[in-house]
């Protein structure tokens, strides 16, 4: 379960970004920016991330552009839900926004439900995951998870 | 304990005796919606049915749960393109191999309609859907709400998903809607008033005095908004409108649930019906609402009535009664796609679509149309009656929506501008 810390630079987006919007690695807001992505790098977000669509392709292209974990402000509750069972692991942190900038180094504990910010050593604390989420996570995705025997029951 | 609507549905469909806003349970679906798009290639390479058939065969399950709870549409009539028409096939294997319902003839239009008119909707059934506006069937007193991909073929392997209980907002309606008032500006006013932060992954319930004054098409697209204010769901609990209604269309048998006396509720807001004027959503929102007074003048290009949200009879009967001996103006289009087939036959038979023509529209077949696919170019604004305002959710991102009624839409293409559709009724 060790890997569910992880830590990396981070990319900060602003507020109210959709899922539309975060097609194509966040090509909405910065057509540029799959580009810059670096594999292991961190998304961090404003409020209400996510919000609108179901469509599965945004979170996606952020997992198969290398991006290693999301935290933002808020995530809706059907995003949040699909970077769990897609198997990239994501939080809500309040305050996480005002506190870095693009280029930052953090440590992102899944598992604990924190976030250390290297440069500062401030610690945030953020909206710890479900044991159901967290054991999803752990297995990959929710396919891995259902497909070695974890039935819910 | 006192428990909400949304927490006696969560706690019936987890096997407890109570859930309380904040627990994780193991919820058993009751009905799965799917539409077709999710059955081709655009989310996954496999497609959902070979993602779900390689976990089947890795949990050792010949089927689906329970092909007989899960409803298939087809939303786009006739596919568009090589790959939706792929998707359409296999929604059509899976439907037929997994017995499930499958709706996309001249039974269709876009699924959340479908399943309402058809009566896959009863109150107090716990009900998700591979669609973010499966919200939209708490109108009749049901949970439900949207999941992804992924998840939805979790859902078709288990017949389960894990939730986390959401907290609730009651809005208390008293008063009457004034003329020109319907769902729309009623969600749109409430969106307005209480903004994401308020309402984020909430559950919302509309209820009190006032809700007896909403007719079921308004509800639906007061629920049908819920995620556009990024709720769980929203939740209307079931009356004698609601039972005369899934009478009507051949629902199940149910006991009428509602939330208790005492039940926690995160913030009560009043609702004076009355009060609320017609509204409109600007870019890039739909909690941007105010007054269609605050926009008049506003140059318009385009109107588009249709989709899950209003494009129901009750929609274009209001733009029908703008329409009516008028024309569009010169060089404005306005495309009317009625939801579903049965809100286009009883259009027709009540000479709306006779209406619409004589105006100018455009009437089209049923289907999600172009609340889902580009029309504008940049620079240009519409005036739609779906759910949607996002950056480039019409064309390029230097186009632009304005969310409204029916019946502002039909007053705008009119005038070439917003204009107040109660000078025009």
């Amino acid at each position: 379960m060790s890997s569910l810390t992880i830590k990396g630079r981070i990319w900060k987006f602003g507020d109210s970004i959709d899922n539309g919007n975060i097609e194509n690695v966040m090509g909405g807001v910065d057509p540029d920016f799959k580009n810059k992505v670096k594999p292991g790098d961190i998304l961090i977000a404003g409020r209400f991330f996510g919000m609108g669509a179901s469509d599965e392709h945004a979170p996606r292209s952020l997992k198969e552009a290398g991006i290693s974990g999301v935290v933002a402000e808020s995530i809706s509750n059907i995003f949040l839900r699909t970077l769990i069972n897609i198997g990239l692991p994501a939080m809500e942190c309040s305050g996480i926004a005002a506190e870095v900038n693009d280029g930052d180094e953090i440590e992102v504990d899944y598992l604990g439900g924190s976030v250390r910010i290297l440069l500062s050593g401030r610690t945030l604390t953020g909206d710890r995951l479900p044991d159901f989420a967290v054991q999803i996570l752990a297995k990959g995705g929710l396919m891995p998870y259902l497909k070695s025997g974890g039935l819910f029951k | 304990m006192p428990m909400t609507l949304t927490e006696k549905i969560i706690a019936r469909a987890a096997h407890r005796e109570s859930v309380s806003a904040g627990d994780i349970v193991i919820a058993n679906a009751d009905k799965l919606y799917i539409k077709d798009l999710r059955f081709s290639k655009k989310e996954d390479a496999r497609g959902l049915y070979g993602v779900l058939l390689e976990v089947l065969e890795s949990i050792g399950k010949p089927n689906v749960w329970d092909g007989s709870r899960v409803v298939v549409n087809l939303d786009e009539q006739p596919p568009r393109t090589d790959r939706r028409a792929e998707g359409q096939d296999r929604a059509r294997d899976f439907a037929r191999e997994q017995r499930a319902v499958l709706y996309g003839g001249d039974d269709g239009g876009i699924g959340h309609n479908v399943m309402v008119e058809h009566g896959h909707v009863t109150p107090g059934e716990f009900i998700v859907g591979g669609d973010s506006h499966t919200c939209t069937y708490g109108a009749l007193g049901a949970f439900a709400t949207g999941v992804g991909f992924t998840e939805t073929v979790g859902v078709l392997a288990t017949g389960q998903l894990w939730l986390k209980v959401p907290r609730a907002i009651r809005f208390d309606l008293t008063g009457k809607p004034g003329p020109c008032v319907v769902g729309k500006d009623i969600v749109l006013w409430v969106a307005g008033k209480i903004g994401y932060e308020g309402a984020i992954n909430r559950t919302l319930e509309y209820a009190g005095a006032g809700i007896k004054e909403v007719s079921i098409e308004s509800r639906l697209t007061i629920c049908n908004m819920a995620v556009e204010m990024i709720a769980v769901n929203a939740i209307i609990p079931a009356d004698a409108r609601t039972a005369a209604y899934v009478r009507e269309v051949g629902g199940g048998d149910f006991s009428p649930l509602s939330s208790d006396a005492g039940a926690r509720y995160e913030q009560i807001h009043a609702v004076d019906l009355g009060e609320i004027e017609p509204q409109v959503a600007a870019p890039e929102y739909p909690a941007n609402a105010h007054p269609v007074g605050e926009f008049k003048g506003v140059k318009v290009h385009q109107g588009f009535i249709g989709t899950c949200t209003n494009g129901r009879v009750e929609d274009l009967r209001m733009a029908a009664k703008v329409l009516r001996g008028r024309k569009v103006k010169s060089g404005v289009r306005l495309v009317i796609t009625p939801a579903s087939f049965m809100a286009y036959r009883l259009a027709e038979k009540e000479g709306l679509l006779e209406i619409f023509q004589n105006a100018g529209a455009n009437v089209t077949s049923s289907e999600c149309g172009l609340c889902v696919r580009p029309s504008l170019s940049a620079g240009e604004v519409c005036v739609s009656s779906g759910n949607r305002n996002y950056r480039g959710r019409m064309g390029p991102k230097e186009s632009s929506v304005f969310l409204s009624n029916a019946a502002t839409v039909a007053a705008s293409a009119v005038a070439g501008e917003i204009a107040d559709p109660r000078d025009f009724v």
